[in-house]
């Protein structure tokens, strides 16, 4: 088994509904995320539109953030997920270096690195992950990419030639898709980032600790 | 920032994006590699001397030792305080992931502290025969402890900068510029004239061959990826670590190199000093340029 997710950016509408769905189920605390939506405005008034794209862990198969944790806190369970385990991690934050799609972060409460675990305990008890659930439009797909008849392998084969990962020169074999991505939607480097041309200027942050 | 990928006929501007984690890898870790690359320096520099100026090395076994223990010990010191969680800094030991550079520079600088401590304690006893052989080992460790952090930032995948050939040619120099340059000051006058000259020849061209390779990198790495461009860019023009960048060059490679030059043709070991002491001021501004700029690249 190989659990993956894919999202359809067609049917994304940046509600938000799956990052506040992740931030409740997993208790993310403030100034952190394991799920967030970007948005990214397109075009030239009154010809513009605007993208939303959902970001977590990539779970790839090819994980650098596994390969550099010295104390294997960071590790791969039987189903493919890059699973974190927190009593372990030292806070050495090599896996925040190491990952190539920004997921990964220091927990400002308990000063270990934390992440998207595919909610790892609700597919434990066969549950979805709460991201899944939250979502009004399917737009997130989630399965066994093994399985040639789960959700996200039909839709895999159906939407042939329009399935993405995020930066697949990096060799990390994502294991997390998008249908309908562009390179405005998927490469960071695409896009202006305009201080103070934010939809929310003043995000609060805490203080990871020392002198950090 | 330019960004080469930024179409005009998209005009695409992120909206909302959570904001960086910031520096993750502070000064601290700047302070990590520049103790290192001073603390395996030396020991190089007194395994050259020994062997080209006995009688000069023979009085510096002691202070040497001494140096490397103190700034192997700020290296090991630096990089325990960086951690977000130092009082677990047994689990490297107890869970190692042999996978990782920093579980395997753990244990290699760890023996390489006890071997240094060893050498401390026969040079304080004066038994030169037992230092020598204990001190060849030390020698050998002493090369793949200070490449160490090159392996680290090579398994950064996300910071396309930090290349393994590169870097790790880098971390050896630094480890021959800073090893001269605190030995040159350190051996006042126990070393002779033509000890310091040798060492002198050390920095300079380790000096060299530095800011050739930061200079290929500067000008040709932009050439092969989208991400090095875009870090390089925060240290051209009018980028937010131009000025050190730059600074860092000149203190630690181009006035160092002159100096060296210009103290062998006036035969004045003032000016030789003084490049060390530049040459060691700056390698800090040189590898902290070098460790924050990838980390201000957007990640998504």
């Amino acid at each position: 088994m190989q659990l993956g997710f894919l999202v359809d950016l067609h049917l994304c509408m940046g509600c938000k509904g799956c990052e506040i769905a992740c931030k409740v189920e997993n208790e993310v605390p403030l100034s952190t995320w394991r799920l967030r939506v970007k948005y990214v405005d397109v075009g030239t008034f009154p010809e513009t539109k605007r993208t939303f794209t959902p970001l977590r862990c990539n779970h790839c198969e090819n994980a650098p953030c596994e390969r550099i944790c010295p104390v294997s806190a960071l590790h791969y369970l039987d189903n493919g997920i890059v699973n974190i385990d927190k009593e372990r991690c030292i806070g050495c934050a090599g896996c925040v270096m190491a990952c190539p799609y920004g997921a990964i972060y220091i927990d400002p409460q308990t000063q270990t690195a934390d992440k998207c675990t595919y909610c790892a305990h609700r597919i434990a008890s066969s549950m979805m992950p709460a991201c899944v659930v939250a979502c009004p439009v399917q737009a997130n797909i989630f399965g066994d990419l093994d399985d040639a008849s789960s959700n996200i392998s039909k839709y895999i084969q159906t939407n042939q030639g329009n399935v993405q990962v995020r930066k697949p020169e990096k060799g990390t074999n994502p294991h997390h898709y998008y249908v309908g991505g562009g390179n405005v939607s998927l490469n960071p480097l695409a896009s202006h980032r305009v201080d103070g041309y934010s939809l929310f200027n003043k995000i609060t942050t805490l203080p990871v600790g020392g002198h950090h | 920032m330019a960004a080469h990928e930024i179409l005009a006929a998209t005009n695409a501007v992120v909206t909302l994006d959570v904001a960086l984690p910031g520096i993750v890898w502070p000064w601290f870790v700047t302070m990590n590699m520049w103790a290192k690359s001073i603390g395996t320096g030396v020991i190089f520099m007194l395994f050259i001397l020994l062997r080209m100026h006995p009688e000069s090395a023979n009085k510096l076994r002691l202070p040497t030792a001494i140096t490397a223990f103190v700034f192997i010990n700020i290296f090991l010191l630096f990089t325990l305080a960086d951690l977000h969680q130092p009082f677990r800094m047994w689990h490297i030991f107890f869970y190692p992931h042999l996978t990782s550079a920093i579980a395997i520079g753990s244990f290699m600088a760890s023996a390489f502290l006890g071997l240094l401590t060893l050498l401390v304690f026969l040079a304080w006893k004066k038994q030169d025969e037992a230092f020598d052989k204990v001190f060849l080992w030390v020698t050998i460790l002493a090369i793949p402890v200070t490449l160490y952090t090159a392996a680290l930032m090579a398994q950064c995948t996300a910071r396309e900068l930090w290349q393994m050939p590169t870097e790790s040619a880098q971390m050896i120099l630094a480890a021959t510029v800073s090893g001269s340059a605190a030995m040159i000051l350190l051996g006042g006058s126990k070393l002779t004239y033509e000890a310091k000259q040798t060492l002198g020849v050390v920095l300079g061209l380790s000096a060299l061959m530095a800011f050739i390779i930061y200079m290929s990198e500067y000008v040709f790495g932009p050439m092969k990826a989208e991400e090095v461009a875009f870090t390089m860019e925060y240290i051209k023009g009018d980028g937010p670590y131009t000025v050190m960048f730059w600074l860092g060059q000149w203190m630690t490679y181009i006035i160092p190199m002159v100096l060296v030059v210009l103290s062998r043709s006036s035969k004045s070991e003032a000016l030789l000093k003084l490049a060390a002491l530049l040459a060691l001021v700056g390698l800090f501004m040189v590898k902290h340029v070098w460790l924050i700029i990838p980390q201000l690249l957007p990640m998504s």
